[in-house]
């Protein structure tokens, strides 16, 4: 298994422009293991996740991809229960969240880069998506490398598509610096231009923690320790 | 009308007490109708108007307190509509549901206590001349009780209102805070139903909440402006009123709306 640097990471994640501070929360990262069993989620009779069994290690990166509507994005929601499970166990750093409390603590320990950004129907600024991480600093900071952070004071309806993925991109680090340990990251270059693309991809390497990425991009795919194909709600592990 | 009425109107213990429900309302219940945009309630006032009347009507047949009884039944149908807010589909379908439900409930109860109905929808008719000291305490508790929710609970509110998965992620008790805004609307409004009357808690509630949102860029703004838009329009609107000599409450209606179209159209502008 690939581990980088912790110095390396910090200086990809900040970039050449890297603020001094910015060091302080990304040396504290690592990863968490995430052991799924058995899991099986439902929409009525359509079966979208259906037995999953998978396993990532602490600080391990895993790609997950297949078709459209095979399962990726619902199998990340049901780790962080905000997509129910008809049966299975995920456990996160040794504990099967069951109470809301659990939950509150999984979703603590498991930012979201989410396929589909709310653009909400009330006016929220950049600036308060990226204070909702919990950790500020990091956020801005990569809200900097990524080229948003600009735009602190713009309401998130205002943005593009791309500039939206970028701001929850930043704030999804910003948790991973919030006591983050298994990222779990949803179409992140979905919406990126070229160049943003290669940046995230890189981001996304050079974190040293947990990352579960599903993706329909190859140089995201290629970038990970092991990559895992979803078809028709199961799981199989692929030679990429 | 001439300055000797004007003074002497002014001196009215009724009317001081309709200034003072106007700044009040002016103030708390903006922020109110942010809430319910924010919860995609906008129907919230047609309900609470019904359970209200059930409430009223359960008052009048069991001797209880009715104003007291609507009260604790409107609280308690805000909190059985929080488990829906999580909910994808939203709020609109359980609101409908429950307005029929407790207008049929009402009519039943009036029927089978067989007390006058004309009693109970007296109610949706309030007046600001005709407020009574009880009616305006509650209404004062309330306005508190809504601002110090603001102020508490500002950022998990922003979360809240803006995106409910967002919320959740970002550690924001929601099940709990949705409960406690629900409730809180529920019994603002139907506290305010009886200073204002039915068609007046609209414009002083969800027309500066909408105002500000035509202009406001962050939640806090829109909190913000929806306060000076309530004050501005409450107090213009009761200007207004005395000195054309016309029955308030239509006036403030047309105030608050003026200026709702106004912030459109600058709105649309920038
Ligand atoms: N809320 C929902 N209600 C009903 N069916 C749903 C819902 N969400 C997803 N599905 C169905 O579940 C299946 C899996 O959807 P999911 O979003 O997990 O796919 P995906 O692998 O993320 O696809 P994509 O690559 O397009 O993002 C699809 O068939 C989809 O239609
Ligand atoms: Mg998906």
């Amino acid at each position: 298994m690939f581990v980088p640097p912790v110095a390396g990471a910090c200086a990809e994640l900040s970039g050449e422009s890297a603020a001094p501070a910015l060091a302080d929360w990304c040396a504290g990262l690592r990863g968490a293991a995430l052991t799924i069993d058995g899991l099986s989620c439902r929409f009525g009779g359509l079966v979208a996740v259906d037995d999953v069994g998978l396993q990532v290690e602490a600080g391990e990166h895993v790609a997950l991809v297949g078709t459209n509507g095979s399962g990726k994005s619902t199998l990340l929601r049901a780790v962080l229960g905000l997509q129910g499970r008809s049966r299975g166990r995920i456990v996160l750093d040794g504990t099967d969240a069951r109470s809301p409390g659990e939950w509150d603590a999984r979703r603590r320990l498991a930012p979201w880069i989410p396929q589909r950004q709310a653009t909400g129907r009330f006016p929220l600024t950049v600036d308060e998506l990226l204070d909702s991480s919990g950790h500020r600093a990091a956020a801005v900071g990569v809200a900097t490398r990524l080229g948003v952070a600009a735009l602190a004071r713009q309401p998130l309806h205002t943005l593009s598509g791309g500039q939206l993925q970028r701001c929850f991109i930043a704030r999804a680090f910003g948790a991973m610096a919030n006591g983050g340990r298994l990222l779990l990251a949803d179409e992140p270059t979905a919406a990126l231009d070229f160049d943003g693309r290669d940046t995230v991809a890189g981001l996304l390497r050079a974190l040293p923690a947990s990352v579960l990425v599903a993706t329909h991009d190859r140089a995201v795919a290629a970038r990970c320790d092991r990559v895992l194909e979803m078809a028709n709600g199961r799981v199989r592990e692929v030679r990429m | 009308m001439s300055a000797d009425t004007l003074a002497a109107v002014l001196g009215l213990a009724v009317v001081h007490r309709a200034i003072a429900a106007l700044l009040i309302t002016g103030v708390a219940m903006p922020v109110v109708g942010v809430f319910i945009i924010g919860l995609d309630v906008v129907t919230m006032r047609f309900a609470m108007m019904h359970v209200a009347l059930l409430g009223v009507a359960v008052g009048l047949m069991t001797g209880f307190d009715p104003t007291a009884c609507a009260v604790l039944l409107c609280a308690a149908a805000g909190a059985s509509l929080a488990p829906f807010a999580g909910r994808r589909d939203g709020l609109s379908g359980p609101m409908v549901m429950l307005m029929t439900m407790a207008i049929a409930a009402a009519l039943l109860v009036l029927s089978i206590s067989g007390v006058n109905a004309a009693g109970a929808f007296e109610l949706l008719w309030g007046s600001l001349l005709a407020v009574g000291m009880r009616e305006l305490v509650l209404v004062a508790v309330l306005a508190v009780a809504v601002l110090a929710i603001y102020l508490g609970f500002r950022r998990p509110l922003a979360l809240l209102l803006f995106d409910i998965e967002l919320a959740r992620c970002s550690g924001v008790r929601v099940e709990a805070l949705a409960t406690l805004l629900l409730v809180t609307v529920a019994v603002a409004v139907a506290a305010a139903l009886p200073l204002t009357g039915a068609l007046l808690v609209d414009a002083v509630t969800l027309l500066p909440a909408l105002s500000a949102r035509n202009l406001a860029r962050s939640f806090d703004g829109m909190v913000g402006l929806s306060m000076v838009f309530g004050l501005v329009g409450n107090s213009v609107g009761f200007v207004i009123a005395l000195l054309v000599d016309l029955p308030l409450g239509p006036i403030l209606v047309l105030t608050a709306g003026a200026i709702t179209l106004l912030t459109f159209v600058v709105g649309r502008k920038r």
